[in-house]
């Protein structure tokens, strides 16, 4: 049990090393057929909203039929599994401050099929907060 | 001076029986700061702000400093330091101390005073008797010998703040925290901005309730000053009066031109005291301001 998941930790980890060399992997999967697409890619957070609350619906294809399962780092999906060869997407419910990568593989050979990454990014604004004194009040 | 209260009691409360939309908050740098970050700066220029006690001199103003830092709920603001216990869209809460401003008229490097220059006759001189009372009686009054020290002292309470479309309303109430007085003042406040392109003027009304033990430690006479008037003297709670004028012209990023004005009428029970011979006090100051 111990080393099964370890294993999975294993090649969880691999995938996301993999899948963080963008253009090789997207050389590498356009060879494989696979694609896998996430929506939305963004989310924007703002004010005193930090967490990215929302629903995320992944897709995939495969140029030839094949069951897959969906790796993730994060922490409530580490792996999902598809029954058979034709389920092509999953939908998510996250909750989270920080990027999500995902990574499809193969079920059987545990082959890294495609990659795709939420981004969680925070608007550019600086946070501010009323003053309550006017700056020359020492007068 | 009652017809001055019932004006500003009306002024400040009458806007606040139409509630509407509030404004934006955050419509230029001086109503919000960045969190995490200090705020600081320094104005040059002329001022004077006047001295309502005996014999003491006005107060001179060339350089004033600010510098403020606010945490998610933490905040110092030009020595003053604050704790946000509710901030919502149109109210907030704050737990915060304060200065006691009274001080200033006796002693030259009290805060309220800080980096004001000038050479002031701070020192405790005698104090001729109140001219008013001269006129009432045939006998003059006996003069009021070298003063005793007012204590400088902190205040801690409640302070809030009501936004509204028709401003900013601030209600404080705060007690004395280093026992110097025991005393407790309250202020209720009117804030209006009004930003016209690069300028940005804040206008403002406030009255200042202090207790009848802050009066009397600030302006009442003790008998090694005055036995006479330490009987004749009594001190009352009082409220002040006043408004104020902050005028701004954003020139560029950092460097802003500002002219600022306030004016106190002084409560009936204060100013009736031996200490004063002006029932008012007024600030002036014309500058340029640059902000880091």
């Amino acid at each position: 049990m111990q080393i099964t998941k370890f294993i999975t930790r294993l090649l969880l980890l691999l995938s996301l090393f993999i899948v963080g060399s963008s253009q090789i992997f997207a050389d590498e999967a356009d060879e494989l057929g696979a694609k896998l697409t996430v929506s939305p890619e963004f989310c924007i957070t703002s004010g005193e909203q930090l967490t990215c609350d929302l629903k995320v619906l992944l897709e995939w294809k495969n140029q030839q039929p094949r069951a897959i399962c969906i790796l993730s780092d994060y922490e409530n999906m580490a792996k999902w599994c598809a029954e058979d060869d034709k389920a092509n997407s999953l939908s998510l419910n996250v909750s989270t401050t920080e990027d999500i990568q995902f990574v499809m593989i193969d079920k059987e050979t545990h082959e890294t099929l495609a990659g795709v990454k939420l981004k969680v990014t925070q608007t550019a604004e600086p946070k501010v907060r009323r003053r309550f004194r006017n700056p020359w009040s020492l007068f | 001076m009652n017809r001055l209260k019932l004006l500003s009691l009306s002024a400040i409360f009458i806007p606040f029986l139409s509630w509407g939309d509030i404004d934006v908050p955050c419509e230029n740098d001086l109503e919000c700061i960045e969190v995490g970050q200090w705020d600081l700066g320094i104005a040059f220029g002329y001022g004077e702000r006047s001295n309502p006690l005996k014999d003491y001199s006005d107060i001179p103003i060339y350089l004033v400093p600010t510098f403020a830092y606010y945490g998610d709920s933490w905040f110092f603001d030009n020595g003053n330091i604050g704790y946000t216990l509710v901030e919502e869209e149109k109210y907030t809460l704050n737990l915060s101390t304060s200065f006691s401003t009274d001080s200033a008229y006796f002693q030259r490097w009290d805060p309220s005073n800080i980096f004001l220059a000038g050479s002031n006759k701070f020192e405790a001189n005698s104090i001729a008797a109140n001219g008013r009372t001269l006129l009432m009686s045939e006998e003059p009054k006996p003069d009021v010998g070298p003063l005793e020290r007012r204590k400088f002292t902190y205040l801690g309470g409640l302070d809030a703040f009501i936004y509204t479309r028709a401003g900013i309303l601030n209600l404080s109430l705060a007690h004395d925290m280093l026992n110097v007085h025991q005393g407790t003042e309250a202020r209720a406040k009117w804030l209006y901005n009004l930003p016209v392109q690069n300028w940005n003027f804040e206008f403002a009304l406030r009255l200042d309730w202090k207790s009848e033990e802050v009066v009397d430690y600030y302006y009442g006479v003790r008998k090694s000053e005055s036995p006479y008037w330490n009987q004749a003297y009594q001190a009352k709670s009082a409220l002040n009066v006043g408004i104020e004028l902050t005028t701004h012209y954003v020139m560029t990023q950092h460097w802003d031109l500002i002219f600022l004005a306030r004016y106190t009428q002084i409560a009936d029970e204060i100013a009736n005291s031996p200490l004063l011979d002006q029932d008012h006090t007024s600030t002036f100051y014309l500058g340029t301001s640059y902000r880091f």
